[in-house]
Protein backbone atom coordinates (compact mmCIF):
# COMPACT_ATOMS: atom_id res chain seq x y z
CA UNK A 1 0.00 0.00 0.00
CA UNK A 2 1.32 3.62 -0.82
CA UNK A 3 1.90 6.16 1.89
CA UNK A 4 -0.97 8.20 0.75
CA UNK A 5 -3.62 5.14 0.53
CA UNK A 6 -1.91 4.27 4.10
CA UNK A 7 -2.90 7.63 5.57
CA UNK A 8 -5.99 7.64 4.45
CA UNK A 9 -7.13 4.37 5.84
CA UNK A 10 -4.63 5.07 9.11
CA UNK A 11 -7.66 5.61 11.72
CA UNK A 12 -9.44 2.36 10.52
CA UNK A 13 -8.06 0.17 12.80
CA UNK A 14 -6.90 2.04 15.48
CA UNK A 15 -10.69 3.20 15.75
CA UNK A 16 -12.24 -0.42 15.20
CA UNK A 17 -11.77 -1.38 18.90
CA UNK A 18 -13.76 1.19 19.88
CA UNK A 19 -16.42 0.89 17.42
CA UNK A 20 -16.98 -2.75 18.59
CA UNK A 21 -17.03 -1.69 22.53
CA UNK A 22 -19.53 0.83 21.62
CA UNK A 23 -21.73 -1.36 19.51
CA UNK A 24 -21.15 -4.22 22.13
CA UNK A 25 -22.09 -2.25 25.29
CA UNK A 26 -25.30 -0.98 23.67
CA UNK A 27 -26.21 -4.36 22.95
CA UNK A 28 -25.17 -5.82 26.64
CA UNK A 29 -26.75 -2.95 28.58
CA UNK A 30 -30.36 -3.74 26.09
CA UNK A 31 -29.62 -7.24 27.21
CA UNK A 32 -28.80 -7.30 30.68
CA UNK A 33 -32.25 -5.48 31.08
CA UNK A 34 -34.30 -7.64 28.74
CA UNK A 35 -32.57 -10.62 31.64
CA UNK A 36 -33.84 -8.39 34.18
CA UNK A 37 -37.29 -8.24 33.03
CA UNK A 38 -37.18 -11.67 31.97
CA UNK A 39 -36.45 -13.13 35.30
CA UNK A 40 -38.63 -10.40 37.39
CA UNK A 41 -41.52 -11.93 35.25
CA UNK A 42 -40.15 -15.69 36.07
CA UNK A 43 -40.05 -14.98 39.78
CA UNK A 44 -44.15 -13.81 39.40
CA UNK A 45 -45.20 -16.45 37.61
CA UNK A 46 -43.72 -18.63 39.76
CA UNK A 47 -45.51 -17.10 43.02
CA UNK A 48 -48.72 -16.84 41.37
CA UNK A 49 -48.58 -20.35 40.57
CA UNK A 50 -47.89 -21.20 44.32
CA UNK A 51 -50.96 -18.91 45.29
CA UNK A 52 -53.30 -20.85 42.96
CA UNK A 53 -52.13 -24.00 44.34
CA UNK A 54 -52.63 -22.83 47.64
CA UNK A 55 -56.27 -21.30 46.67
CA UNK A 56 -56.63 -24.81 44.95
CA UNK A 57 -56.12 -26.57 48.41
CA UNK A 58 -58.18 -24.65 50.23
CA UNK A 59 -61.18 -25.29 47.96
CA UNK A 60 -60.04 -28.74 48.71
CA UNK A 61 -60.16 -28.42 52.42
CA UNK A 62 -63.69 -26.52 52.46
CA UNK A 63 -65.03 -28.71 50.19
CA UNK A 64 -63.93 -31.49 52.42
CA UNK A 65 -65.13 -30.30 55.74
CA UNK A 66 -68.60 -29.14 54.52
CA UNK A 67 -68.67 -33.24 53.24
CA UNK A 68 -67.82 -34.52 56.74
CA UNK A 69 -70.02 -32.05 58.47
CA UNK A 70 -72.90 -33.83 56.33
CA UNK B 1 -63.40 7.02 35.40
CA UNK B 2 -64.82 3.79 33.60
CA UNK B 3 -63.08 4.91 30.40
CA UNK B 4 -60.07 5.75 32.24
CA UNK B 5 -59.86 2.68 33.47
CA UNK B 6 -60.34 0.84 30.05
CA UNK B 7 -57.68 2.86 28.70
CA UNK B 8 -54.83 1.46 31.62
CA UNK B 9 -55.95 -2.06 31.16
CA UNK B 10 -52.99 -4.15 30.02
CA UNK B 11 -53.99 -6.91 27.57
CA UNK B 12 -55.74 -5.11 24.91
CA UNK B 13 -54.50 -4.00 22.28
CA UNK B 14 -51.29 -2.20 22.88
CA UNK B 15 -50.48 -5.43 24.92
CA UNK B 16 -51.16 -7.73 21.55
CA UNK B 17 -49.31 -5.58 19.26
CA UNK B 18 -45.84 -4.87 21.04
CA UNK B 19 -44.25 -8.35 20.48
CA UNK B 20 -44.57 -7.31 16.57
CA UNK B 21 -43.48 -4.11 16.89
CA UNK B 22 -40.14 -5.11 19.54
CA UNK B 23 -40.09 -7.71 16.37
CA UNK B 24 -40.14 -4.67 13.51
CA UNK B 25 -37.62 -2.86 16.04
CA UNK B 26 -35.28 -5.52 16.02
CA UNK B 27 -35.48 -5.93 12.03
CA UNK B 28 -35.47 -1.83 11.80
CA UNK B 29 -32.11 -1.59 14.27
CA UNK B 30 -30.56 -4.79 12.14
CA UNK B 31 -31.37 -3.24 8.99
CA UNK B 32 -30.11 -0.07 10.07
CA UNK B 33 -26.65 -1.49 11.28
CA UNK B 34 -26.08 -3.44 7.88
CA UNK B 35 -26.73 -0.51 5.70
CA UNK B 36 -24.51 1.85 8.32
CA UNK B 37 -21.29 -0.82 7.65
CA UNK B 38 -22.15 -1.08 4.09
CA UNK B 39 -23.58 1.35 1.76
CA UNK B 40 -23.17 4.47 3.96
CA UNK B 41 -20.68 6.41 3.18
CA UNK B 42 -17.35 7.25 5.27
CA UNK B 43 -16.80 10.27 7.10
CA UNK B 44 -13.73 12.49 6.08
CA UNK B 45 -11.68 13.69 8.77
CA UNK B 46 -8.02 15.35 8.13
CA UNK B 47 -6.12 16.09 5.09
CA UNK B 48 -3.51 13.72 4.06
CA UNK B 49 -0.38 14.57 2.05
CA UNK B 50 -1.72 13.72 -1.78
CA UNK B 51 -5.23 12.11 -3.51
CA UNK B 52 -5.97 8.30 -4.19
CA UNK B 53 -9.24 7.40 -6.28
CA UNK B 54 -10.87 5.17 -4.12
CA UNK B 55 -14.35 3.91 -5.69
CA UNK B 56 -15.50 6.35 -8.09
CA UNK B 57 -13.94 9.46 -6.13
CA UNK B 58 -10.91 11.35 -5.22
CA UNK B 59 -10.30 10.96 -1.55
CA UNK B 60 -7.43 13.39 -0.08
CA UNK B 61 -8.61 13.06 3.91
CA UNK B 62 -8.33 10.07 6.44
CA UNK B 63 -11.59 8.00 6.60
CA UNK B 64 -13.16 8.45 9.54
CA UNK B 65 -14.10 4.96 11.13
CA UNK B 66 -15.38 5.82 14.33
CA UNK B 67 -18.29 7.83 12.92
CA UNK B 68 -20.01 4.60 12.60
CA UNK B 69 -20.85 4.62 16.08
CA UNK B 70 -23.21 7.49 15.37
CA UNK B 71 -26.00 5.39 13.58
CA UNK B 72 -26.79 3.89 17.11
CA UNK B 73 -25.49 6.81 19.61
CA UNK B 74 -27.41 9.57 18.71
CA UNK B 75 -31.07 6.84 18.19
CA UNK B 76 -30.83 6.22 21.48
CA UNK B 77 -30.24 9.97 22.82
CA UNK B 78 -33.43 10.42 20.91
CA UNK B 79 -35.26 7.53 22.26
CA UNK B 80 -34.59 8.44 25.63
CA UNK B 81 -35.68 11.73 25.30
CA UNK B 82 -38.60 10.82 23.88
CA UNK B 83 -39.21 8.07 26.97
CA UNK B 84 -38.53 10.53 29.26
CA UNK B 85 -40.93 12.46 27.68
CA UNK B 86 -43.50 9.78 29.07
CA UNK B 87 -41.87 10.25 32.69
CA UNK B 88 -43.24 13.53 32.58
CA UNK B 89 -46.90 12.87 31.01
CA UNK B 90 -47.10 9.83 33.50
CA UNK B 91 -46.23 12.08 36.23
CA UNK B 92 -48.42 14.61 35.19
CA UNK B 93 -51.48 11.80 34.96
CA UNK B 94 -50.48 10.70 37.93
CA UNK B 95 -50.84 13.80 39.90
CA UNK B 96 -54.25 15.38 38.40
CA UNK B 97 -56.08 11.31 38.67
CA UNK B 98 -54.02 9.74 41.84
CA UNK B 99 -54.57 6.48 39.89
CA UNK B 100 -51.39 4.75 40.63
CA UNK B 101 -51.45 3.00 37.48
CA UNK B 102 -50.12 6.28 36.61
CA UNK B 103 -47.31 6.11 38.94
CA UNK B 104 -46.53 2.26 37.17
CA UNK B 105 -45.77 3.92 33.74
CA UNK B 106 -44.07 6.84 34.73
CA UNK B 107 -41.20 4.62 36.68
CA UNK B 108 -41.25 1.63 33.99
CA UNK B 109 -40.52 4.68 31.11
CA UNK B 110 -37.75 6.42 33.66
CA UNK B 111 -36.63 2.73 33.75
CA UNK B 112 -36.39 2.45 30.09
CA UNK B 113 -35.01 5.98 29.70
CA UNK B 114 -31.88 4.73 32.25
CA UNK B 115 -31.43 2.17 30.00
CA UNK B 116 -31.06 4.34 26.95
CA UNK B 117 -28.86 6.95 28.77
CA UNK B 118 -26.81 4.66 29.73
CA UNK B 119 -25.97 3.40 26.19
CA UNK B 120 -26.14 6.80 24.76
CA UNK B 121 -23.11 7.81 27.33
CA UNK B 122 -20.91 4.89 26.95
CA UNK B 123 -21.26 4.77 23.32
CA UNK B 124 -20.38 8.11 23.53
CA UNK B 125 -17.64 7.75 25.58
CA UNK B 126 -16.30 5.19 23.40
CA UNK B 127 -16.74 7.72 19.97
CA UNK B 128 -14.69 10.28 22.04
CA UNK B 129 -12.08 8.19 23.29
CA UNK B 130 -10.81 7.82 20.06
CA UNK B 131 -11.66 11.07 18.29
CA UNK B 132 -10.63 13.02 21.34
CA UNK B 133 -7.99 11.43 23.11
CA UNK B 134 -10.37 11.89 26.58
CA UNK B 135 -13.27 9.69 27.68
CA UNK B 136 -15.28 13.19 28.79
CA UNK B 137 -15.18 17.11 28.27
CA UNK B 138 -17.64 19.37 29.68
CA UNK B 139 -18.74 20.09 26.37
CA UNK B 140 -22.29 21.75 26.00
CA UNK B 141 -24.65 18.88 25.59
CA UNK B 142 -22.34 16.54 27.23
CA UNK B 143 -22.88 18.80 30.34
CA UNK B 144 -26.65 18.75 29.86
CA UNK B 145 -26.98 15.30 29.71
CA UNK B 146 -24.96 14.13 32.34
CA UNK B 147 -27.08 16.31 34.44
CA UNK B 148 -29.86 14.53 32.66
CA UNK B 149 -28.10 11.12 33.90
CA UNK B 150 -27.87 12.23 37.28
CA UNK B 151 -31.60 13.14 37.98
CA UNK B 152 -32.62 9.88 36.38
CA UNK B 153 -30.26 8.35 38.99
CA UNK B 154 -31.87 10.58 41.35
CA UNK B 155 -35.20 9.38 40.47
CA UNK B 156 -34.73 5.97 41.39
CA UNK B 157 -32.90 7.04 44.60
CA UNK B 158 -35.74 9.12 45.79
CA UNK B 159 -38.24 6.41 45.44
CA UNK B 160 -36.07 3.94 47.46
CA UNK B 161 -35.78 6.63 50.19
CA UNK B 162 -39.85 7.43 50.38
CA UNK B 163 -41.90 4.32 51.62
CA UNK B 164 -45.28 5.62 51.92
CA UNK B 165 -46.61 4.38 48.29
CA UNK B 166 -48.85 7.09 48.04
CA UNK B 167 -46.02 10.16 49.25
CA UNK B 168 -43.47 8.46 46.47
CA UNK B 169 -45.91 8.77 43.88
CA UNK B 170 -46.51 12.14 44.38
CA UNK B 171 -42.46 12.98 44.89
CA UNK B 172 -41.68 10.96 42.05
CA UNK B 173 -44.05 12.38 40.11
CA UNK B 174 -43.13 15.90 40.59
CA UNK B 175 -39.78 14.91 39.61
CA UNK B 176 -40.20 13.21 36.60
CA UNK B 177 -41.49 16.75 35.37
CA UNK B 178 -38.77 17.99 36.46
CA UNK B 179 -36.08 15.67 35.30
CA UNK B 180 -37.75 16.30 31.82
CA UNK B 181 -37.60 20.38 31.81
CA UNK B 182 -33.50 19.21 30.78
CA UNK B 183 -34.61 17.53 28.18
CA UNK B 184 -35.66 20.11 25.57
CA UNK B 185 -32.13 22.03 26.97
CA UNK B 186 -29.92 19.26 26.01
CA UNK B 187 -31.81 19.49 22.82
CA UNK B 188 -31.51 22.69 21.98
CA UNK B 189 -27.77 23.60 23.65
CA UNK B 190 -26.32 23.09 20.46
CA UNK B 191 -28.27 25.40 18.73
CA UNK B 192 -27.57 27.64 20.82
CA UNK B 193 -24.02 27.14 22.07
CA UNK B 194 -22.49 25.86 18.40
CA UNK B 195 -20.47 22.71 19.20
CA UNK B 196 -17.75 20.42 16.79
CA UNK B 197 -18.73 17.31 19.01
CA UNK B 198 -22.37 17.86 18.43
CA UNK B 199 -23.05 19.48 14.85
CA UNK B 200 -26.91 20.30 14.28
CA UNK B 201 -27.96 17.05 12.59
CA UNK B 202 -31.92 17.66 11.94
CA UNK B 203 -31.95 21.08 10.28
CA UNK B 204 -33.92 22.45 7.03
CA UNK B 205 -30.73 21.83 5.13
CA UNK B 206 -29.55 18.74 6.62
CA UNK B 207 -25.90 17.79 7.02
CA UNK B 208 -26.19 14.16 5.90
CA UNK B 209 -26.70 12.14 2.89
CA UNK B 210 -29.03 9.96 1.66
CA UNK B 211 -27.16 7.00 2.06
CA UNK B 212 -26.81 8.38 5.81
CA UNK B 213 -29.91 9.36 6.62
CA UNK B 214 -31.54 6.08 5.72
CA UNK B 215 -29.76 4.04 8.09
CA UNK B 216 -30.17 6.69 10.98
CA UNK B 217 -33.80 6.97 10.40
CA UNK B 218 -34.34 3.13 10.26
CA UNK B 219 -32.15 2.99 13.35
CA UNK B 220 -34.20 5.73 15.23
CA UNK B 221 -37.50 3.87 14.44
CA UNK B 222 -36.05 0.98 15.02
CA UNK B 223 -35.33 2.17 18.71
CA UNK B 224 -38.41 3.69 19.16
CA UNK B 225 -40.35 0.46 18.35
CA UNK B 226 -37.60 -1.93 20.60
CA UNK B 227 -38.77 0.89 23.49
CA UNK B 228 -42.52 0.71 22.89
CA UNK B 229 -41.89 -3.30 23.30
CA UNK B 230 -39.57 -3.24 26.61
CA UNK B 231 -42.19 -0.29 28.05
CA UNK B 232 -45.38 -3.19 27.21
CA UNK B 233 -43.63 -6.17 28.74
CA UNK B 234 -42.29 -4.58 31.72
CA UNK B 235 -45.62 -2.97 31.93
CA UNK B 236 -47.66 -6.25 32.25
CA UNK B 237 -44.98 -7.74 34.62
CA UNK B 238 -45.48 -5.21 37.08
CA UNK B 239 -49.25 -5.28 36.63
CA UNK B 240 -49.25 -8.95 37.95
CA UNK B 241 -46.78 -8.33 40.64
CA UNK B 242 -49.48 -5.64 41.51
CA UNK B 243 -52.31 -8.27 41.51
CA UNK B 244 -50.30 -11.22 43.29
CA UNK B 245 -49.78 -8.67 46.17
CA UNK B 246 -53.20 -7.97 45.95
CA UNK B 247 -54.09 -11.86 46.55
CA UNK B 248 -51.19 -12.44 49.13
CA UNK B 249 -53.07 -9.51 50.88
CA UNK B 250 -56.72 -11.43 50.60
CA UNK B 251 -55.10 -14.95 51.66
CA UNK B 252 -53.37 -13.32 54.99
CA UNK B 253 -56.90 -11.45 55.62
Amino acid sequence: MNSVLEQIYSTILPSAPYVIAAYALIWAAMLVYVVYITVHLKKTEAQMAVLEEMFAQRQVDVTESIKKKD
Amino acid sequence: MAHDKDKLAVGGVLDKISPVVAALGAILTTLGFILAFTTAGVVIGASVDGVELIGDEMISNQLLFSQKIFYFHMPCGAASMIILAFTAYYGIRYLTTRDYRYDIRARIATEIGAVLVICTMLSGMMWERFEWGVWWTWEPRLTTYFILTMLVIAYFILRTAIDDPERRAVFSSVFGIILFVDVPICFMVTRLVPSSIHPTIFRTDSGLSPDMLVPLLLVMFGMFCVAYGLFRTRLRGEMLAQRLEAMKQAVDE
